[in-house]
């Protein structure tokens, strides 16, 4: 399992403020800039805020966006509660109402407005980490949930190779891990391929009465 | 245009822990105020403030200054306490002249920094290092902000190259037993000892280095050079002849550069100041601080932050160390990186220059890798 890697230096970034026009942005521009951003402003005046976040790159993209604003039209990714790119807030009014906006837009790192020059590497620095590293763990857990799914096909395979081939269970396992992995795929993708490629049961032989007399 | 008269804060600790820093830097001030007066175009008029080395008399003294109305301030060493005054600043909108190097991250529209940042300190050190051979290190410094941040970049830019770290140790800032320390380094046998302490902890550290090497019959300079980069000329003299020889530094200023315009600065400062402390980098700073100051308050022809800050940006002062100018959007100057081998008079000769002054990068955004990179092995070690 790879871990996150930390990124600490955003030079070549662009970020996309999304913020009611008037809204005093110079400081966090300009912080921006001296951080090696690139900033873009995306909400053109009198429009309500929308963002494609498909149409974002996660390597490139920070989105950092103001929490007074309404906010439908920008959600996270349908899949799941994390947004494909990392997303800083800025709060103005500290209410529940609007905080809980942020959360689920998957704000991971917050500034509180005013904003001050020194707060924002801090704020970048955490709402970048934090989301590869939830994004590091999304994609760990939808590994394991579609492994889980597939240990059905892995006991269906063990069983009949125990019954075909009159192993013990163990040796089963054995067999069909090396046969995966000499197929060069996961145990349950291998297993699966196998029990769809015939999937009526074998009917149990008379074998075992015979040896039992 | 009648002479303008201006009040300017000087906020160095000249007593305390670090005072003998404070003392060179004051010098350093105080000289360019005399050169400034001397010349007739405006008149500077310091008020001296001492904070002992105490965060709360910085906080007292920085607004007692501001609260006399005066604009403008050259001060702090540390970076603790120049981090406790900026907010005094940015509430009443002054500008602090900081002439120290610092370990960077940090930018203030109300401070002016004239002291080098990492990318004129840190980076060129390793990669001279790196350029000759050393791709191992032993990093031993005080426990605080300055050493941790040096130690990233090294230990970084070591993984980068194929290097490593192969210990690393933290001392309170005065700890003088250094004994377990050198054993360590000894046993390591390291490509070079990247040194980060200060003060007391580290003239203690290079003599007892040198001896424990000389009783293993082992030629430290040659053998185990020790790098730092906030090395000077009066820590130098605080070392002590027996092991002053031999040692790696960068910095932007050497008392030894060879120009006519710095054989003048060293001269009007040693008449000046007879009985020291030696110039050092700091004291280099300080002297630019103030002379940007004065420049920029003539030709605005105001005392107002912001028209002297848009001033100063505009200038090119001719330094000791060479041609200075400050970059506008970080507000941290331009400035030539150098690397200097220490000698027995307590000197250094320079080994490496930069061809020109380097813009400053306090972020370390085009010197950093994006990615943090990892050593192969793991970092983290028990200690006994």
């Amino acid at each position: 399992m790879t871990n996150p890697r930390l990124i600490q230096n955003f030079s070549g970034a662009q970020a996309l403020l999304i913020a009611p026009p008037g809204t005093a942005t110079d400081v966090l521009a300009g912080t921006l800039l001296k951080l090696g951003l690139t900033v873009a402003s995306v909400v053109p005046a009198g429009e309500a805020p929308w963002l494609d976040f498909e149409s974002l790159d996660p390597e490139r993209h920070i989105v950092i966006v103001d929490g007074d604003l309404p906010l439908p039209g920008i959600a996270a990714s349908a899949v799941s509660d994390l947004p494909p790119v990392p997303v800083v807030g800025l709060v103005g009014a500290e209410a529940p109402s609007r905080l809980k906006g942020l959360l689920q837009l998957g704000a991971t790192g917050l500034l509180r407005k005013p904003i001050h020059g020194a707060s924002v590497y801090a704020a970048l620095f955490l709402a970048v980490n934090e989301h590869n590293r939830r994004r590091v763990l999304e994609e760990r857990l939808a590994r394991h949930e579609e492994r889980r799914r597939g240990r059905r096909h892995v006991v269906k395979a063990i069983l009949r190779l125990m019954q075909e081939h009159g192993l013990d269970d163990d040796a089963a396992y054995e067999a069909l891990r090396r046969e995966a992995m000499r197929a060069r795929q996961p145990l349950e993708a291998y297993c699966e391929t196998l029990i769809r490629a015939r999937p009526s049961p074998v009917a149990p032989t008379v074998a075992p009465r015979l040896a039992r007399s | 245009m009648g002479l303008s008269h201006h009040s300017i804060g000087i906020l160095f600790s000249t007593d305390g822990p670090y005072g003998l820093v404070g003392r060179a830097m004051l010098n350093g001030a105080r000289l360019a105020v005399e050169e400034v007066n001397a010349q007739g175009d405006i008149t500077l008029e310091p008020v001296i403030c001492d904070p002992q080395g105490a965060l709360a008399g910085y906080v007292a003294g920085a607004e007692q200054l501001l609260g006399a109305g005066i604009r403008h301030v050259v001060g702090c060493y540390t970076s603790s306490s120049r981090k406790e005054i900026i907010p005094i600043f940015e509430k009443r909108d002054g500008l602090l002249w900081y002439p120290s190097h610092y370990e960077g991250f940090e930018t203030s529209a109300n401070v002016i920094y004239t002291g080098a940042a990492p990318n004129q300190h840190i980076v060129p050190l390793v990669r001279y290092l790196l350029a000759r051979g050393g791709r191992t290190a032993f990093c031993v410094g005080s426990n605080y902000i300055w050493a941790w941040e040096n130690n990233r970049i090294l230990r970084e830019t070591l993984a980068i190259a194929g290097g490593q770290v192969t210990g690393e140790r933290y001392l309170a800032v005065g700890e003088t037993a250094l004994g377990q320390v050198i054993e360590a380094i000894l046993d390591a046998k390291p490509d070079f000892v990247f040194n980060t302490l200060i003060g007391t902890s580290a003239y203690r550290f290079f003599r007892d280095f040198r001896n424990a090497c000389r009783a293993r019959g082992i030629d430290q300079p040659r053998t185990l050079p020790v790098a730092s980069c906030s090395l000077a000329e009066p820590e130098l003299e605080a070392i002590g002849p027996e092991a002053v020889d031999g040692h790696l530094s960068s910095s932007v200023y050497f008392t030894s550069i060879d120009s006519p315009r710095n054989r003048a600065f060293t001269a009007a400062y040693a008449a000046r100041f007879p009985d020291g402390p030696t110039a050092s980098a700091d004291t280099e700073s300080s002297y630019i601080a103030v002379h940007l100051l004065a420049r920029a308050l003539a030709r605005a022809g105001t005392e107002d932050a912001a028209t002297v800050r848009r001033t100063a940006c505009m200038d090119a002062f001719d330094a000791p160390q060479g041609p200075v100018r400050l970059d506008e959007t970080t507000l941290h100057a331009c400035l030539t990186p150098r690397i200097g081998l220490s000698t027995a008079a307590a000197r250094f000769s320079i080994v490496a220059q930069a061809d020109e002054p380097v813009a400053p990068d306090p972020y370390l955004v085009r010197s950093d890798p994006r990615v943090v990179p990892v050593s192969r092995r793991p970092r983290l070690r028990v200690v006994p």
